[in-house]
This record gives structure tokens, sequence and C-alpha cells, in this order.
């Protein structure tokens, strides 16, 4: 089972081999690309399209091409990537809706195809409160991806959808995609129609922890259609994006986080994947001179789970 | 839709009748039979010795306060005893006798979940479940299940019968076994709210299954129980009231709503509780409105608007296919001969013309003043609100064009 982590905070585009090494001697042999960094989520929603997807397909090769090459020396495998989100607006002008479904979508799945990657996380569309249902939110985001599917089969690439969360004031609730049999079977029902895998999973924990998601019923149900993982912590109500085991809630001191049933669901699944920490936020929580330790102390818990998942498998 | 007042944070289970007097002075007329005010989980599970429910029950009978409902007591998710299930069941039996006795026809039931192991927990909880149905039954008492958290070390996420659809499972199997209705289920925000649940989609999924539902404010930690729109951050209830009102206002729900605040009435002054209690009932009764919204307007044969603005909108875009209105009103002179998505806007002389049993729905939030209008002109017919804080959905034009 290999270790994965994502490459924000650690890979700088002027000089990524350095990022590239760093990973990879600290345990890591795959990346989560950080795709989503080229045109950031607050820059949408304010509608500052910085024209980074704007370039051709030629000129956002040439540009990751020495990303490309590091992550190559270094032996990290680019796993997974993260398209930018949101990918639909609701508030928003025409024209940004329009940049984000006909540039930014299709360039990124071409991105991914350039890296060899074959997984991509999208978001779903946040609807619910304007369309008064999951079911009517879940129609527009499969439009979308129906849209992006010949593109998907055509690059190779498997589209993820995620388990996201929405928020009341300063309650964090369930957003889309947290009802893992209704993804399981949209899945099915889209890999069907394509004949190809051009639909999966991605699995967050720490925005499953967030809405007290049961995580070895959601990882059991969803089973094969896994693909990606976002491995992270978080105290319950703010997500955080920290160090697995980091939180707990009473005077015994035990992880308020359900690792155990984490744990239970990989293996009841036969999980043979790449275990993913989505943890930039952890390398700017703690100095400069102990960035490498902390990504460590990642790997370690990344080596540990994988030998507890694979533990069952051997027996 | 009978409306319910929860008694914790206002009635002490040892000394009730101020308690049991200042809901009735709010105007509230039933109250749920709570037993865990006369079980508390903080006393149950230090083995302490627990008040009971002699005197509320007396109390409620004196006060002539209706009892709907009445709910069996719990142990707190957190709890460290594993062998405290039977006395949850005995307590359980023992409420339901309480029921029997009080003329209470529903009684709410949490899953059992202390020291039993997880893969075991379904089927011990339909035994469970039967084993009480058996008495219930023949009592002609309904049995309601209520979705549930479990704890991971203080931190609340969804247990057993937390989904819309393990619900339906659970109630569905349990009926078929005991070979007719006997339960049904009961919706607690408190639990749904910690875990961030989609309020709508659990509605929608056990549908006409759900017979309560425990109106409150939480948040994410789970542990409130708050006055409606009570917990708010940046401007916001923390708690979805759109998703909830839209749920049960389209699953048609005519059962009990219960207005559960207790924090919020124990936090407050014993002086200034009568005046929350009495603000308590005015935002319950808002809930109820909203919530039947739409049997209100199914109501009446025939209708008007009053009012060319946004709200005339919603109701168009909501409401006006199948409950269609014959025109709009305005004060504004300027709106006359105009139209409002295709509904004539007319002067007000021309609800003059109209059959008496026709209403006159407000859409402007003026409302209290355009009825004062309304009835100096001696019009009698029906005149209603319309409001559209919740309405079921808002369209966004640019997705119509591209899906």
């Amino acid at each position: 089972m290999e270790l994965s982590v994502q490459t924000k905070n650690i890979v700088e585009d002027a000089h990524p081999e350095e990022g590239f090494q760093a990973m990879r001697a600290a345990g890591f042999s795959c990346a989560d690309f950080s795709l989503n960094q080229y045109l950031l989520n607050l820059d949408i929603y304010q509608e500052r399209l910085n024209g980074f997807f704007s370039q051709s397909m030629e000129e956002l090769e040439a540009f990751f091409l020495p990303q490309k090459r590091a992550a190559e020396a270094a032996g990290v495998r680019i796993h997974q990537m993260h398209m930018p989100y949101p990918i639909y607006v609701p508030q928003a002008s025409e024209r940004v809706n329009r940049y984000l479904w006909e540039e930014v979508a299709p360039k990124s799945l071409r991105v991914a195809k350039f890296f060899g990657c074959h997984n991509i996380v999208v978001h779903g569309f946040k609807l619910r409160q304007y369309l008064g249902s999951e079911e009517a939110e879940w129609a527009q985001t499969e439009a979308f991806l129906d849209a992006m599917a010949p593109l998907a089969v055509e690059c190779g690439v498997t589209m993820c959808i995620e388990n996201l969360y929405d928020g009341f004031g300063g309650h964090l609730v369930e957003g889309p995609c947290c009802d893992a049999r209704k993804a399981a079977e949209r899945i099915d029902r889209m890999n069907e129609k394509y004949g190809a895998e051009v639909l999966g999973f991605c699995f967050d924990s720490g925005h499953a922890n967030l809405v007290g998601i049961d995580f070895e019923t959601f990882l059991t149900v969803l089973g094969p259609r896994l693909k990606v993982l976002h491995l992270h912590d978080n105290d319950g109500l703010h997500d955080l994006h920290q160090i697995p085991y980091t939180f707990a809630k009473t005077r015994e001191n035990r992880a308020s986080t359900d690792w155990e049933g984490f744990l239970r669901g990989l293996r009841a699944i036969h999980f043979a994947g790449t275990l993913n920490f989505e943890t930039a936020p952890v390398l700017t929580a703690f100095p400069e001179a102990l960035k490498m330790d902390a990504l460590e102390m990642l790997a370690k818990i990344g080596r540990y789970w994988a030998a507890e998942i694979e533990k069952d498998a051997e027996q | 839709m009978d409306f319910v007042c929860a008694p914790a944070g206002i009635v002490d289970a040892r000394w009730p009748k101020q308690g049991m007097k200042d809901m009735q002075a709010a105007g509230f007329s039933a109250v749920m039979l709570d037993a865990a005010l006369g079980h508390p989980a903080r006393l149950m599970e230090k083995g302490k010795s627990e008040p009971g429910m002699k005197a509320f029950l007396v109390a409620a009978k004196d006060s002539g306060c209706r009892l709907p409902l009445a709910m069996a007591p719990n142990l707190l998710p957190e709890t460290k005893r594993e062998d405290l299930a039977g006395r949850i069941e005995a307590l359980a039996k023992e409420t339901l006798a309480e029921c029997v006795a009080a003329g209470c026809p529903k009684l709410v039931l949490h899953p059992l979940f202390a020291g039993i192991e997880r893969d075991a927990l379904w089927d011990e909880n339909r035994a469970y479940f039967l084993r009480m149905a058996e008495a219930a039954r023949a009592q002609g008492v309904q049995l309601l299940l209520v979705n549930d958290v479990r704890s991971v070390n203080g931190h609340y996420v969804r247990g057993l019968l937390a989904s819309g659809r393990a619900m339906r499972e659970m109630v569905d199997a349990l009926n078929e076994a005991a070979g007719e209705d006997v339960f049904g289920c009961c919706l607690d925000m408190q639990a749904a709210g910690a875990c961030g649940q989609d309020l709508y989609d659990f509605v929608h999924e056990v549908g006409a299954r759900l017979q309560a539902v425990l109106l409150t404010d939480t948040d994410g930690d789970g542990r409130k129980q708050l006055l409606p729109y009570t917990l708010a951050e940046r401007g916001q209830s923390e708690a979805d009231w759109l998703g909830v009102i839209r749920g049960l206002r389209a699953a048609g729900f005519d059962g009990l709503l219960v207005l559960a605040l207790r924090d919020t009435a124990a936090a407050c002054p014993p002086l200034l509780r009568p005046a929350l209690l009495a603000f308590a009932k005015k935002t319950g009764e808002y809930l109820a409105w909203q919530v039947g919204m739409e049997r209100e307007i199914a109501k009446y044969p025939q209708r008007v608007l009053f009012g060319a603005g946004r709200m005339c909108r919603n109701y168009l875009l909501n409401y006006g296919k199948e409950y269609p209105p014959l025109f709009t009103c305005d004060n504004n002179p300027a709106t006359w001969g105009t139209e409002v998505d295709g509904l004539p806007v007319k002067p007000p002389e021309a609800l003059r013309e109209l059959p008496e049993d026709c209403a006159i729905f407000i859409c402007n939030i003026y409302y209290r003043d355009i009825e004062a209008q309304l009835r100096e002109t001696g019009l009698r017919n029906p005149v209603a609100y319309f409001n559209d804080e919740c309405p079921p959905r808002v369209v966004l034009e640019k997705m119509e064009k591209r899906g």
C-alpha cells in the first residue's frame, strides 16, 4: 500500500525538485497534486478569474513540465489531483460559470492525463438551498459529470466525487455526496452508461467527521467505488486538516475521531489503494524547522495504518 | 398537526406545579410526558435515587394538560455504564404503563446501545422493540423510534437509526413482524443536528412513518436544546430550519410538533420564564404555520393574491401551477394593468367582485396593515398570509438553460 500527501505547502513551482525529494525522503511515494491552487476557491466565489486556465494546453503542459519531471526524478507518482472548486457558483455570472465548465474542468482533466494521473477529485454542486432537495442538487452535478465523462474516458481519468459539507452560521452540516448508498448507485449508473470507470469516490475523513458520518458503514457501502482518500483530522466542529489522532474531547484523552472504524471499513472492503493525507495546514501550523518531522509523522501514521489494513489480508 | 411543549428545563419532576402552570399560562394545552425528568441519566448512571414521574403525572392531570406524547428515559451517549440496557428496558415498560394510565397514545423509544456489540445492535434492538410492541399493541399505544447518536470518546456520530433509510427499514421490518403498524418514528433535531444531517432528506425517506418532531436549535456539538432561532452566528441560525420546514411541508406532515427548549428555559431566570414560554409558543406557531403553508393554500377552492412584488413571484414559482390565483392586487397604482409573471395586477377594488369563499393571500410583509385595510372596506373573504422565507425552491435561470 502506497502513501501519498498533498503537494500544497511542500512543492513550490519555482523549485519543485526540493518538495518532491522531501516527500520521498519522508516516506511518500505518491502525491496528491493540488491543481486547485492555481485558481483558488475564494477567487472563484468573488469572480476573480486569474486566467491561469485560459492558457492553451501546450502552455499548461510547458508550465507543469518541471513539476512532472521533478516528481519522476524523485520517484513520486502523481496518484490523484484536485480540480479547482467550486465548479459552479449559483450566484455568479454566466461568464464565470461558463469558464469553469468549458475551460477549467476539461483542462484539469487534460492536465491529469499529462501527469499520468488517473484520479481527479471533483466537488459536487452546492445547490440544495436553492433547489430544495439533495436529489435536485445531484441532478445538476450529474449533468456536469455527464458533460465531462467522454473527455474523462479519453484521458483515462476517473472523476471522484467527494463527501462535502455546507454551513448554517458556524454549524457545519452535510453537503453533497454524504450518502454512501446514493453515491454507490450513482457511480454504478454512470460507469455502466460509459462502459468505463469515469466516476469513483473520494472519502474525506475530516469532512465525514464534521457531520458525524459512521466511517466503517460509509466505507463498507462504497466498496470498490472508493478510489482515493483525503485523510486528515479535526475537532468535529471545524475543518482543520490536522494530523490524525490529534483531537480528544474527554478526560480520558482518547481520539475523538473514529480511526478504528476507518481501519475496519478499509479492511472490510480489502482496500489496496493509496493512503493520501490532505494535510497542508499541518505544515504551516508547525514551525519551518519541524516541517519535515511533521511530514515524517504523517508517513509513520500511514505506515501504521497500512500494516493494520493489510494485517487482515494476510490472515 | 398538534403542538406540544417538552417540559425539560421548565418542570422539576419533584415540584412540577409551577412549571406546569407556566406552560399553561403561555398557552400550551399539550405537554410531553418526558420520563427522563423522573429518571435523569446522570442519576441512573451514578446509581443514585431517581425522583420518578408520580408528581409530574399528578400535576399534569390536575392542570388538565393533554399528554399526546411520551418519551422513555435514555442513557447519555457517552455513558460508561454498559450494564444498564436492562434498566432502560424496564423504564421503557414503566413509561408505557404511565402512558396507558394517562391516556397518552404515543411513546418515543431510543435504541439500546450500552454494552451491545456493534454487529449485534440491529438484531438486539429489533428484539427489544418487538418485546415492547407486545404490550404497546394491547394497550393501543404507538411506539415511535427516534434517531440517535453514539459517542466516539465524546464526539457524537450517527447511531443505529440516524439515517432516514435505516429508520425506514427498521420501522417497516418491525411493523411487518408485528403484523400491524405499531411503530412509527420521531425526528429529534438535537441528534440530527449533532451530525449535521440533511433534515429534508430524513423526512423524505421516512415519509408518513414520521409522527412527531422534536423542534430545537442545536449546533455541531449536539449537547444543547435551545429555543428555535436563538443559536445563531453571523446572522444565521445554526439549525436547518429551511430543510426541516421544506421536508415536513412536502411530506404533508400532520403529526406532533414538540417544542424542546431545555437549555434556554433552564438558563432563563424563573421570573422571566413565563415571558419566554409565551414567546416560545409564538415561535412554535410560526413553525407550524410554515409547515402547513401548502395545506393552508389548498384549503380554499379559489384564491387571489395581494402584492405584486417578490413574494408574489415566489408564490407563483412554487404554487402557481397547482394553486393558480385568479389575479393579484397592489396598493401601488403604477402596477395596475400590468402582469407579474403572467398574473394580472388589479386595483384593490377588484376584490369586491370575488365570491365570498375566495381567499385573499397577502403577499407582503405588511400583513396586519393590509388585512386591516381589507376589513375596513367591508370584505368578508377569508384573508390568509403567504410567506416566502422558506420556499420549496428558488430557481436559478442559468442552470435551467444549461441543464
